[in-house]
């Protein structure tokens, strides 16, 4: 509050030659219920893993789209075009599927871990992202056993905290 | 100015002057309420213009506990004359 004012106080010593290029300031302005009520539904952890679990169905699926339909068929010299078409197709359906319920999952399960250890410990740090990537990777990979559990916790972990980075990075 | 038509026993200019100290209190207590839960809650280095989930549940105890705190010592002061020590 102090801070703002010195800063418009001294704003208004710079000559008005610069005035124009400065940005506006804008008052300031409280939130109205609307937006309150839409950030307090936001932030919560149910609302918030579901629409990540789409989110990640959705990409899941153009992904195994897109993958499945560079599979080439076994038996190619056997069919006809219109074979190596549906079965194309069929191919591109099944992978999609498949691909889109993984990264739902996966989607899911991170945001909620992220949004569970954010809320506990009310802090907005990378440790957050850290934990949830680890419990992401362990359970996608629980069923190889404790070891690949565990190097699926440490892969998942750095993999997020690197996008994290990476969308950061400008600020 | 001259007490004609206000309730026995109380002064205009003393309510007048309860209702100003009543609200320097309060405006002093919002303002080291603000100040106190955005140094410890807030991270200095802003990266994002909204508060983030962290940080709003950070706020929303560190107010609740503040407000508890100062209902709690405010008894303890309008109760007693002397601290229990």
């Amino acid at each position: 509050m102090a801070a703002s004012n010195s800063e418009n106080d001294s704003k208004n010593e710079i000559p008005s030659s610069s005035e124009a290029e400065q940005p506006q300031f804008q008052a300031i302005r409280m939130p109205t219920m609307e937006e309150i009520r839409a950030q307090e539904v936001w932030n919560n952890c149910a609302v918030r893993s579901v629409v990540s679990g789409v989110m990640g169905g959705g990409l899941g699926f153009f992904m195994g789209m897109f993958l499945g339909a560079l599979d080439n068929p076994i038996m190619q010299d056997e069919m006809t075009g219109r074979q190596q078409f549906v079965y194309n197709v069929k191919q591109m359906g099944r992978r999609s599927l498949s691909s889109a319920k993984a990264f739902a999952v996966m989607g899911l399960v991170f945001s909620a871990v992220e949004c569970v250890v954010e809320k506990a410990r009310a802090k907005h740090d990378t440790t957050n992202t850290v934990v949830a990537g680890c419990v992401t990777g362990g359970t996608m990979s629980a069923r190889g056993g404790p070891k690949a559990a565990c190097a699926g916790c440490a892969g998942f972990a750095a993999f997020s905290v690197l996008i994290e980075k990476f969308f950061d990075r400008h600020t | 100015m001259a007490a004609n038509n206000t309730p026995a026993g109380i002064d205009k200019e003393q309510a007048f002057g309860m209702a100003e100290a009543e609200m320097e209190y309060r405006v002093e207590l919002f303002n080291r309420l603000t100040q106190t839960c955005f140094n410890k809650c807030v991270d200095k280095r802003y990266k994002e213009p909204e508060l983030n989930m962290g940080e709003n549940t950070c706020i929303d105890r560190c107010v609740s506990k503040y407000w508890q705190v100062n209902g709690i010592i405010g008894q303890m002061l309008s109760a007693g004359g002397r601290p229990p020590m």
